[in-house]
């Protein structure tokens, strides 16, 4: 009996608790939009190891993207676009949709940032941006990481045409592996990290 | 001067042991699982890396209100307040989640060639990457000193030890 009512004070605790946290999650919303089957990454003593290969996860990647009407962009595309002047006059948006931390840490100079997990306090300030842009190139970490793909799909259900829509799959990690700039800080904070 | 009867030595070890046991597992669940509802998207994504839950409802549930769950356990074991249905929440939540870190770890083990000790991963404990190995010893210990708990009769630094 004990038992029980320590299980169901512990429950509406954590239910209130996660209500007032301004950090706690909403029960009623998916998170994962469309979602496949989430890749396991793992250390070990030599090497990192996934659940499968890095080809196979292209591969999927690539399928996923296509069966969500999502259009994949490569390396050498979006350093054209970030390198075109349309881009200083808006016409091409990046959006980072990774959290608060790994922006400030260091993002593709000028990038909005967008982390869907908190899509009502991002989403009014970046749609309208995305609106009027020709481009809309979205990234993340790359490799397995598919907050890119989810903050595309919720760009795209918020408005934003699917032709517009770019999800860069290198990410930041081959952006920064290229040797390009990157921002850290606050948007236009112009603190850029020297490249060695 | 007759010496005290062998056994109160004993008695008196037994009641140490189980204030100890209290404060750390009421202290290692209340650090896990404010660590976790400090960052509650990073334990989103590491439940559902896990492939167990796919409703997305579900999913969220577990995620946002298992770390308040082992808060509220921690603080009753620090307190000394329903000590066995603390205990006892402690090993409902220790041996599924146990089980499902031996799972996930075998799987690993089986895609990559490398044996159980040599992996790493974030199991979504609150630690952040550990040797799994370690974390499976850590976690079976924790589980039988949460059983032991169940049956202590201690009652030494307790708000309330039973509710009842």
């Amino acid at each position: 009996m004990e038992t029980v009512l320590v299980a169901a004070a512990g429950l509406i605790f954590a239910l209130v608790a996660n209500a007032l946290s301004p950090r706690g999650l909403r029960l009623n919303r998916d998170y994962f939009p469309q979602a496949d089957k989430p890749t396991t990454v793992a250390s070990g003593m030599t090497n990192t190891v996934s659940s499968s290969s890095p080809s196979d996860n292209a591969d999927a990647t690539s399928e996923r993207l296509a069966r969500q009407g999502l259009q994949q962009v490569k390396s050498l595309q979006v350093v054209a676009w970030f390198r075109d002047a349309r881009y200083e006059q808006g016409a091409v948006v990046f959006v980072d949709a990774r959290n608060e931390v790994h922006y400030a840490a260091g993002h593709i100079p000028g990038a909005w940032q967008f982390d869907h997990y908190h899509a009502e306090r991002y989403l009014p300030t970046v749609l309208p941006i995305c609106l009027k842009a020709e481009q809309v190139v979205v990234y993340c970490t790359g490799g397995d990481c598919e907050d890119s793909e989810f903050a595309a799909i919720i760009l795209r259900d918020s408005g934003i045409p699917r032709e517009k829509l770019f999800v860069y799959v290198g990410g930041i990690t081959e952006w920064t592996t290229n040797g390009l700039p990157v921002e850290t800080g606050e948007r236009r904070s112009g603190q850029l990290i020297p490249r060695p | 001067m007759t010496p005290p009867p062998p056994f109160s030595a004993c008695w008196r070890s037994a009641d140490t042991l189980a204030v100890l046991a209290r404060w750390l597992i009421g202290g290692l669940f209340l650090y896990m699982g404010l660590s976790k509802a400090l960052q509650p998207v990073d334990f989103l994504k590491l439940v559902r890396e896990y492939d167990v839950i796919h409703a997305s409802a579900l999913l969220n549930l577990v995620a946002a209100t298992l770390p308040w769950f082992e808060i509220f356990c921690g603080l009753l074991l620090l307190l000394g307040v329903a000590v066995r249905g603390a205990a006892a929440m402690a090993v409902v939540m220790l041996v599924p989640f146990t089980v499902l870190v031996w799972l996930r770890t075998m799987e690993m083990s089986q895609a990559s060639g490398l044996s159980l000790c040599e992996l790493k991963f974030d199991c979504g404990c609150g630690g952040g990457e550990v040797w799994i190995c370690r974390k499976l010893v850590e976690n079976v210990m924790l589980t039988l000193l949460s059983a032991w708990l169940i049956t202590s009769r201690n009652r030494r630094f307790c708000v309330r030890p039973r509710l009842l």
